[in-house]
């Protein structure tokens, strides 16, 4: 009875295997860059980009599409329902993009502006049917503008810089800490060859957008003699908080959001105002240059730039909002201390992230690929 | 009888294959010579659907000229060949317990083993980082006994982390074909040697073992081949230093968006694990091996 029993358990129990290894195949896929909202991605489901008039779809990231984010632009247009599409990262929304998911929208993080722009897949924003476009500085206008054009709404915005443990480490004044060995195996850094490099070009000196090859290779050779010293390279911020909370990581280029998590649970830590300047962020709304909704979406990005939906985005989210005008909104002390909302000159030592081209990105990334590839 | 003589012939036996043939070339094939056709693709500029260029070679000129590329390519095959032959030495003696010792038992004690894979691979790695982290459960033990003042990290963020979780992760695929082949032995051939007074150290070194091999040597290969392209373990577990060859690819299909350039990196991998199987595969043992699978 038992023999005969045994092949058909075997037999079962290999296909249950096998289908459980299957369903692993498909969930073995994490996104390498988290969600700008909130460091984690959610599975909401992707439906068909709107196509006529009357809808309005958006390529979005994940926990931007709940309505507190599109306040006026509901309120004005209660008959419409916004349908959004989700991206785990900018690589991803663009490749989801060029393949040609079509929405109205698309938000994605400088430097894949100009990608958009040269692939012909968003067309120009005409700033005179914005009422709320002049409150934007120029510093974050320029950021949308290519040859005099504007190509986007720009609408978020974060600091990059040095997030310590000031019990393990003393105060940090230059970006040159990321590579000290006084540090190994206790610092990590961000999982991403175009922010590597413009780390190491505002370090040395060199200009990101427009590197020469023995300068690209300095960089290379800086990020491979820095290995043994970092312990991993995050790519969401989850890890990277959890690194901090169980002190194997003291130090590491890090966004600000993760700096405010982490002075809320009440961890020693500081974020470094670097002699070369801190590196900022910014997230921006383009319009598709086939859409037929071209004055609906942009009526969508004005609310964008609203009062309510920007108060919403500095409280909720801990994320800076474009338009200077609502940060007064901010009471709370420690989101006021990880935006450095009290200091009105912080964004003029800011190095903004510099427009690349395409072969400029493939480059940087091949670059960081030879430094995980390397020993 | 007609029934199952017409199953054997004629289109009622293409009917029958017809829905995996079809499956497998539209979810395998295709997209595998999509890849060898965009390896030689310049770029991905112009979206993925345009046609409009001329093959050039550039990509693999670029993986042979790199200093890292081809080598962390050779590393992992070694990773891979340890991975393969730790988890086969682990799931062995798994295995010949099941098949020749467990008794009735046997269906329980298999369906424990396979217990952990109703849970998803990438949970069962992350849970991994809660035991091998820096205040994980292994390191508070050591620390408790006394054993360790700091934490031992070579334990997370390392290469040996990375082999420590696969042959995890492996080791009931490894332990079935093998327990498999077990089962297909012929107990009466144990009864002969015995008989014939063989001990049973001989009986298992001249019978079950020669007859357990072909089973080893599939699951070997069900360990070794997906090993060389594992990218989400050494992602999670690897750290700085555990980089595999798949994370390579994958940097170049997801943040590079140079699909070509991974593309032509998979290529590489693919045909060379196909040599070093043709290879392997035309040596005597391992060719005997095959034929009695």
């Amino acid at each position: 009875m038992a023999n005969r029993l045994r092949g058909p358990i075997l037999v079962t129990l290999i296909l249950v295997v096998v289908a459980c290894g299957g369903d692993a195949a498909t969930t073995t896929a994490p996104s390498s860059v988290t969600t700008a909202a909130a460091g984690a991605t959610t599975a909401a489901g992707a439906t068909t980009a709107a196509t006529g008039t009357g809808e309005l779809s958006v390529l979005e990231w994940a926990f931007y599409e709940v309505p507190e984010m599109w306040v006026e632009f509901g309120e004005a247009h209660p008959e419409v329902t916004p349908v959004f599409n989700f991206g785990a990262s900018d690589p991803d929304i663009f490749a989801k993009y060029l393949a040609g998911s079509g929405e109205d929208i698309v938000h994605f993080y400088t430097p894949y502006l100009r990608f958009y722009v040269d692939e012909g897949l968003i067309q120009p924003i005409d700033t005179s049917k914005l009422s709320n476009w002049s409150k934007v500085p120029p510093l974050f206008a320029d950021s949308c503008t290519i040859d005099g054009t504007v190509y986007c709404v720009p609408w978020d915005w974060g600091f990059t810089s040095l997030l310590y443990n000031t019990d393990m480490i003393p105060e940090v004044t230059s970006w040159e800490a990321l590579f000290d060995d006084a540090y190994a195996g206790h610092v990590s850094t961000y999982d991403c060859g175009d922010c590597a490099v413009n780390i190491a070009g505002a370090l040395l000196g060199y200009d990101p957008t427009n590197l020469s090859p023995e300068q690209l290779e300095e960089i290379k050779q800086l990020y491979i003699d820095q290995k043994p010293n970092v312990l991993f390279y995050w790519a969401d911020e989850p890890t990277l908080e959890a690194g901090f909370t169980d002190e194997s990581i003291w130090l590491a280029y890090a966004w600000n959001g993760a700096y405010y998590r982490l002075l809320n649970a009440g961890l020693p830590v500081a974020y470094a105002d670097p002699v070369e300047g801190r590196e900022s962020w910014i997230g921006q709304y383009g319009i598709s240059a086939e859409t037929e909704n071209y004055d609906l979406a942009l009526e969508f990005l004005d609310g964008k730039l609203g009062e309510q939906t920007g108060t919403n985005l500095l409280v909720d989210y801990a994320y800076g909002h474009v338009v200077p005008d609502y940060f007064g909104a901010v009471t709370d002390e420690n989101l006021v201390t990880a935006l450095s909302l009290d200091d009105p000159t912080v964004l003029d030592r800011t190095n903004f992230t510099p427009q690349i081209s395409r072969e400029q990105l493939e480059e940087y990334v091949a670059m960081w690929a030879e430094v995980q590839a390397s020993s | 009888m007609r029934a199952a003589a017409d199953l054997r012939r004629g289109p009622a036996r293409w009917a029958l294959v017809l829905p995996l043939v079809i499956f497998l070339g539209v979810f395998f094939l295709v997209p595998v010579a999509l890849m060898g056709v965009f390896s030689f693709r310049p770029s991905l500029r112009g979206g993925v659907a345009n046609w409009d260029w001329d093959p050039v070679l550039d990509h693999y000129r670029t993986i042979a000229a790199s200093e890292s590329f081809l080598p962390l390519l050779g590393k992992s095959v070694l990773i891979a060949l340890l991975v393969g032959v730790v988890a086969t030495t682990l799931a062995y003696p798994v295995a010949y317990f099941l098949a020749f010792r467990a008794g009735r038992k046997a269906g329980l004690l298999l369906t424990i083993l396979i217990i952990p894979f109703w849970v998803s691979y990438l949970l069962r790695i992350i849970s991994w980082k809660v035991l091998l982290g820096p205040t994980g459960a292994i390191n508070s033990f050591l620390a408790w006994l006394g054993l360790i003042d700091q934490p031992v990290t070579i334990l997370l963020y390392s290469r040996t982390a990375v082999v420590i979780t696969l042959v995890y992760v492996w080791l009931p695929f490894v332990a079935l074909p093998i327990y498999a082949t077990m089962l297909r032995i012929d107990r009466r051939l144990l009864e002969a040697a015995s008989n014939l007074g063989a001990p049973p150290a001989t009986a298992f070194r001249r019978v079950t073992l020669p007859l357990s091999l072909p089973g080893v040597a599939a699951a070997f290969l069900m360990v070794f081949i997906p090993t060389v392209g594992e990218y989400v373990a050494p992602l999670l577990v690897g750290g700085s230093q555990g980089a595999l060859y798949g994370n390579i690819i994958e940097i170049f299909f997801g943040d590079g968006i140079n699909w070509p350039l991974g593309s032509a990196l998979a290529m590489v991998m693919a045909v060379g694990i196909l040599a070093l199987l043709f290879v392997l595969t035309r040596t005597r043992p391992v060719r005997r091996l095959l034929d009695d699978l």
